[in-house]
């Protein structure tokens, strides 16, 4: 059986959809050709009409019918219209989520500086028509921040990552109406600047086959080859059998639509309609169709014919769509501190009260959403107060809420404490931290008697995040940094002895000179003198500075403290002793903090 | 009652003592009519023997100080039988009051080196006073039992606040008044570092001109009120 043949109106349609960095529509602009191709291979056809009545709505073709003309052999005819559609038939998103290990409503949107990021990135692609949408083919440009490739799941086609182009491919599937497929992919993010990064941009083409963005529904009419004519015969004398011969010339299938007959009788009078058939038959290359009717009459009848056919016609009709998802801007969030002490050192064995400013600057380029600084003060320091913190954001004091939380919480300067401030939502309260923008945080701590031989670091930690909150941003000091400098300040106490003869036997009278001729106050100055056995202590002057008396195993031991001494200061004792023997000298010895 | 610098007025009953009416850029703190029974100069210095002689004589109080100051005093027109040498850890005594100098020192900015000052210990009525001058010193303070520690805090020649902070979280007053600040932050930072290190003291900081009324309430509640 040959090939039925019939002229194809072809509708192809396209759309090129330009989507933003999160996937929204940013413009869609649609056009089709409407083309009527004569498939026939020896037939022309001429006289071609497109008949496209009210079916033009969404287009901006301005007449209801188009004129072709002739359309030869195997040629084709084409008109371009343009097409007002809001959406396309097909949708796509991108999540670009770049911390896909923990689980948020909305995606992490910016990298973190020198870690490793773990990129998810989620392409989904929606079917929003009744009909399949097929020829889709995905390509997703990986950025050069990402590393370690994975193609986790991937719904229907296949899907590949070609390292050389850096491109993934999805392609071989077929979307169902109002489904989606989704392809996830995982790698591995690391950028070591701060500068925003590109995610990489998205091209889809698809097919939507037998379907169209227009309502058009054309028609067509057109001639071929294709004889009529009217056999007369008589049958009988005067009686005549009047035959409408109609048959198909060419290879295409042609539509008879109307066959009408007209008789014109002998007297002249007004022609009568002897055929009147609206047959809608299609007939075949080289297919007759006959209709007759008998009429008397002495002469042949005269008879005139109206037939109207066209070939008939097919119409193909298709969407062919793209679409261009610019890449998603990533920046990338960072920051820095600064950590001072007012004063940078402080004397020795001193009690300072020293100003403590950490200041935490975004200096990446995404906004921040949370700060947290962990400060730890070593011991021989008094801790702050939770309500004695100032807070600054932009440089302006801040009021709002933030934790400050002192463990262990209490005030012992012996302990080393840590301490932990968080600012957290900052986009609900003052909004978030711009870049180049900084939080300032201060308290006063008490250095507390610090040892010049000893060191006082105080290391810090600050780590930053996103909303929503991802891999932190932390920076802070080696184990060892931030030291609280002490300058050292000589401490000298020296004792001088004099043992002076009594005005009575046996009495002497010893006198002792503790001087304070260091450079910075002592405290807790412990001084001891021996009392040899055979002798018994009487009295001292001045009488308040008496000293705790104490029998050792030869003698006696005067035990003086005092809490404090400042530079220069100097204690001179008179101690009274009575008893016989020889009075030996031994040098009192002295302690203190 | 405070004048401003390290000027105040300790009123009992009626018995005011004046402490060091120094005089400043020229200006005298106290007005020369101002009534006092005893006034005191800490140290020989213009800041705060300053017009201590014209108010003793206005006024015919008592002029008390170290020997510096009390030559001083008497160069400028106090009469020699109104003139007590305050001499250290030697106590004045007369009812309701008893002063109990310590030798401290200051430095002596112009001069160089350090000259003594007076800290001062009063016993006022039922009040315990540590005054300490211009002192660069704390000397004994820290184990004195105190309602109320006035203390420098400016640094010029005298405690910076550190060491006011210092001495008052070792003395553990009741209430410690900053004075003779070098600029408006000092008494802050006086009264912040205070109420976060130093725990039962409240400190107070005083405007020329305004009084600040300590009593026991009920005899046995240290209660005060700042005008």
């Amino acid at each position: 059986m040959s090939e039925r043949k019939k002229i194809v109106i072809d509708l192809e349609e396209s759309e090129k959809v330009k989507l933003g960095e999160r996937s929204e529509l940013n413009s869609i602009d649609a056009s089709g050709v409407l083309s009527v191709n004569n498939v026939s291979e020896r037939s022309r056809i001429w006289n071609v009409k497109v008949h496209l009545g009210e079916t033009r709505g969404a287009t901006d073709i301005g007449d209801e019918k188009l004129v072709a003309g002739e359309i030869d052999v195997g040629g084709k005819w084409e008109a371009n219209y343009g097409l007002n559609v809001e959406s396309p038939i097909l949708t796509f998103k991108e999540v670009f989520d770049t911390c896909g290990t923990i689980e948020t409503d909305e995606p992490h949107w910016a990298y973190v500086k020198d870690k490793e990021n773990p990129v998810k990135i989620t392409l989904t692609i929606t079917n929003e028509t009744d009909g399949e949408i097929d020829n889709i083919i995905l390509n997703k440009t990986i950025p050069p921040e990402l590393s370690n490739i994975e193609i986790m799941s991937v719904k229907s086609g296949n899907a590949e990552y070609d390292e050389g182009t850096k491109q993934v491919v999805w392609k071989d599937f077929v979307v169902y109406p109002h489904e989606s497929s989704s392809l996830v992919l995982r790698a591995r993010g690391y950028v070591d600047d701060t500068e925003p990064k590109g995610a990489g941009d998205v091209v889809i083409t698809y097919r939507g086959e037998d379907q169209q963005r227009s309502n058009l529904n054309p028609d067509l009419t057109a001639l071929t080859e294709f004889l009529t004519g009217i056999e007369t015969a008589e049958t009988e004398p005067n009686q005549w059998q009047c035959t409408l011969e109609c048959s198909n010339e060419s290879d295409l299938i042609v539509r008879l639509d109307k066959a009408e007959v007209y008789l014109t009788p002998e007297d002249g009078s007004e022609k009568q309609k002897m055929i009147e058939e609206t047959p809608g038959i299609e007939l075949e290359p080289n297919q007759e169709w006959t209709s007759s009717f008998e009429v008397e009459s002495k002469s042949t009848p005269k008879c005139t014919q109206d037939i109207i056919y066209t070939p008939a016609r097919e119409i193909k009709k298709r969407v062919l769509g793209t679409i261009k998802k610019v890449p998603q801007e990533i920046p990338v969030y960072s920051i820095d501190y600064e950590k001072t002490f007012d004063p940078p050192s402080v004397s020795s064995f001193d009690k300072t009260p020293v100003e403590v400013t950490i200041e935490v600057t975004n200096n990446g380029s995404a906004k921040i959403n949370e700060i947290t600084i962990e400060d730890n003060l070593p011991d021989d320091v008094m801790p702050p107060t939770s309500e004695h913190v100032t807070v600054w954001i932009r440089n302006e004091e801040y009021t709002g809420p933030f934790e400050f939380v002192i463990d262990p919480e209490d005030q012992d300067p012996e302990k080393p404490h840590k301490i932990s401030f968080r600012l957290e939502d900052l986009r609900n309260t003052v909004g978030e931290l711009e870049p180049g923008e900084s939080i300032k945080i201060n308290y006063a701590i008490m250095a507390w008697r610090s040892r010049p031989e000893k060191e006082y670091p105080s290391p810090v930690t600050c780590t930053a995040n996103t909303e929503p909150a991802g891999v932190p941003a932390i920076v802070g000091s080696p184990e060892d940094g931030h030291k609280l400098g002490v300058i050292y300040k000589k401490r000298a106490i020296s004792t001088k002895k004099a043992i002076n003869k009594g005005v009575g036997a046996g009495e002497y009278i010893v006198v002792l000179v503790v001087t304070n001729s260091g450079e910075v106050t002592a405290e807790n100055i412990q001084v001891s003198d021996w009392i040899p056995s055979g002798f018994d202590y009487v009295s001292t002057d001045p009488e308040e500075d008496a000293p705790e008396v104490s029998a050792v195993s030869d003698g006696s031991k005067m035990v003086w403290t005092w809490t404090r001494m400042n530079p220069g200061d100097k204690k001179k004792l008179r101690v009274i002793v009575q008893g016989e023997g020889e009075y030996e000298r031994r040098e009192p010895e002295v302690t203190s903090i | 009652m405070y004048f401003g610098k390290t000027s105040f007025a300790l009123e009992y009953n009626e018995m005011t003592v004046l402490l060091n009416p120094g005089i400043w850029n020229e200006e005298p703190v106290v007005p020369d009519d101002f009534g006092a029974r005893i006034v005191i100069a800490t140290n020989q210095s213009e800041d705060a023997v300053g017009n201590a002689a014209t108010i003793a004589v206005n006024s015919k109080a008592w002029f008390l100080g170290n020997q510096g100051a009390a030559d001083k005093a008497s160069e400028k027109g106090v009469k020699p039988w109104l003139v007590h040498i305050l001499e250290s850890e030697v106590p004045y005594e007369i009812p309701d009051l008893k002063i109990t100098p310590y030798a401290l020192s200051r430095i002596d900015e112009g001069e160089g080196g350090r000259i003594e000052n007076l800290g001062l210990y009063i016993e006022i009525g039922d009040m315990k006073v540590g005054y300490l001058g211009d002192a660069v010193i704390r000397g004994p303070f820290e184990q004195f039992d105190m309602d109320v520690l006035i203390v420098p805090v400016g640094g010029d020649g005298v405690f910076q606040v550190k060491d006011a902070v210092s001495l008052c979280i070792d003395a553990k007053p009741r209430v410690g008044v900053p004075m003779r600040w070098s600029s408006e932050e000092d008494p802050k930072k006086f009264s912040k570092y205070i109420q976060q290190f130093g725990q039962g003291i409240s400190p107070v900081i005083l405007e020329p001109g305004q009084v600040l009324k300590v009593f026991w309430a009920a005899g046995n509640e240290f209660r005060y009120e700042l005008d």
